[in-house]
């Protein structure tokens, strides 16, 4: 029986794209995303590099907001879409349920891998002018974990779920 | 928390982000340094550096995300809480604020530059990039926003303050 607009199809889709996403961040933080290099001496970089190089110049605040949005915020955010997901999917009314979907949706605005990732193609266009720099693939890997997010905010169906939730204990 | 208390806040941090807007963009956000050569660079000079020197499509993306947002998001903020209360274009103002919201983090783009520009600008005198107050203003700005709009919740565009007599 095909329905086409039958409520929640889309959850599936929304389970595979977030655990997706889940596990190519773990790449994307471990990977550089590029090397720059000037006369000889070359220095690569990873999202938390950035990080470190704020925090160790001064500016501790810059470092923690970089931290927060492009590391921790996309990963517990993740995390809880896809237990929430999980939890639909398979039927399941596990501890936090409640907790978890209300965290997911505070941090819905604090997902800003697609940010990071155009600002990576802003700096190799920075750089160009400076030396040499070199895309590696910690790169592809935040713009495929970018891509993931993006699919499965899209699929994930807040009002099928909201009802599911709310009936947890 | 009470509406009235959250439309307080709302402004509170709308005016905190007027003020810092200033300073964000006039001190530098980056200071530069080739080859013994030393460049402050404030959020205009980065985009048009980037303009004359880069691809113009990219240096827009980062004049748009770190210039143009802002700058939008404080007058549309400004214009739908100063209508707080009032009857005047309510369906409006939900678009403006749904808008808000969908473009808010935009101009993070130009505090995640500053940690990949700082990340590899670590190499001495050959190459070092070290971040300036600017953009401490910068990225406060962006946060006072950010929760200005997030604060102002769309379904008091529809309620009133004063009692209305019909």
């Amino acid at each position: 029986m095909v329905k086409t607009s039958q409520p929640g199809r889309t959850m599936p889709a929304a389970l595979a794209f977030s655990t997706a996403a889940l596990i190519t961040l773990i790449p994307a933080n471990m990977n550089p995303i590029l090397i720059f290099s000037v006369a000889g001496n070359s220095q690569e970089n990873l999202i938390i590099t950035g990080v470190e190089a704020l925090w160790n110049e001064g500016f501790e605040p810059l470092g923690a907001l970089v931290f927060f949005s492009a590391i921790f915020a996309p990963f517990v955010y993740l995390l809880a879409l896809t237990y929430v997901s999980a939890s639909w999917n398979f039927r399941l009314h596990p501890p936090f349920l409640k907790a978890a979907f209300r965290f997911a949706e505070s941090l819905e605005d604090w997902n800003l891998l697609p940010v990071f990732a155009i600002a990576c193609v802003v700096s190799v266009v920075k750089l160009r002018t400076l030396g040499t720099v070199s895309w590696e693939p910690g790169s592809l890997w935040i713009l495929a974990a970018a891509i993931f997010t993006m699919l499965a905010i899209q699929c994930f169906d807040k009002k099928c779920v909201e009802p599911h939730v709310e009936g947890a204990k | 928390m009470s509406n009235s208390l959250r439309h307080e806040i709302s402004k509170a941090l709308t005016a905190a982000a007027i003020v810092l807007y200033i300073p964000a963009n006039f001190l530098p956000v980056m200071t530069i340094t080739i080859t013994g050569k030393v460049e402050p660079l404030t959020v205009m000079g980065g985009v048009m550096e980037l303009y004359t020197t880069g691809l113009a499509p990219v240096a827009a993306v980062v004049f748009l995300a770190s210039i143009v947002v802002p700058a939008v998001k404080l007058f549309s903020l400004s214009w739908m809480l100063s209508l707080h209360g009032s009857g005047v274009a309510q369906a409006r103002r939900m678009k403006v604020h749904a808008f808000l919201l969908r473009i808010g983090t935009w101009a993070m783009i130009d505090i995640f530059l500053l940690s990949i520009l700082a990340a590899v600008g670590q190499l001495g005198i050959l190459a070092s990039v070290q971040a300036e107050n600017g953009a401490l203003f910068f990225g406060s700005m962006i946060i006072c926003t950010l929760y200005a709009a997030d604060i102002y919740k769309p379904h008091m565009i529809w309620h009133s303050t004063s009692p209305q007599t019909t």
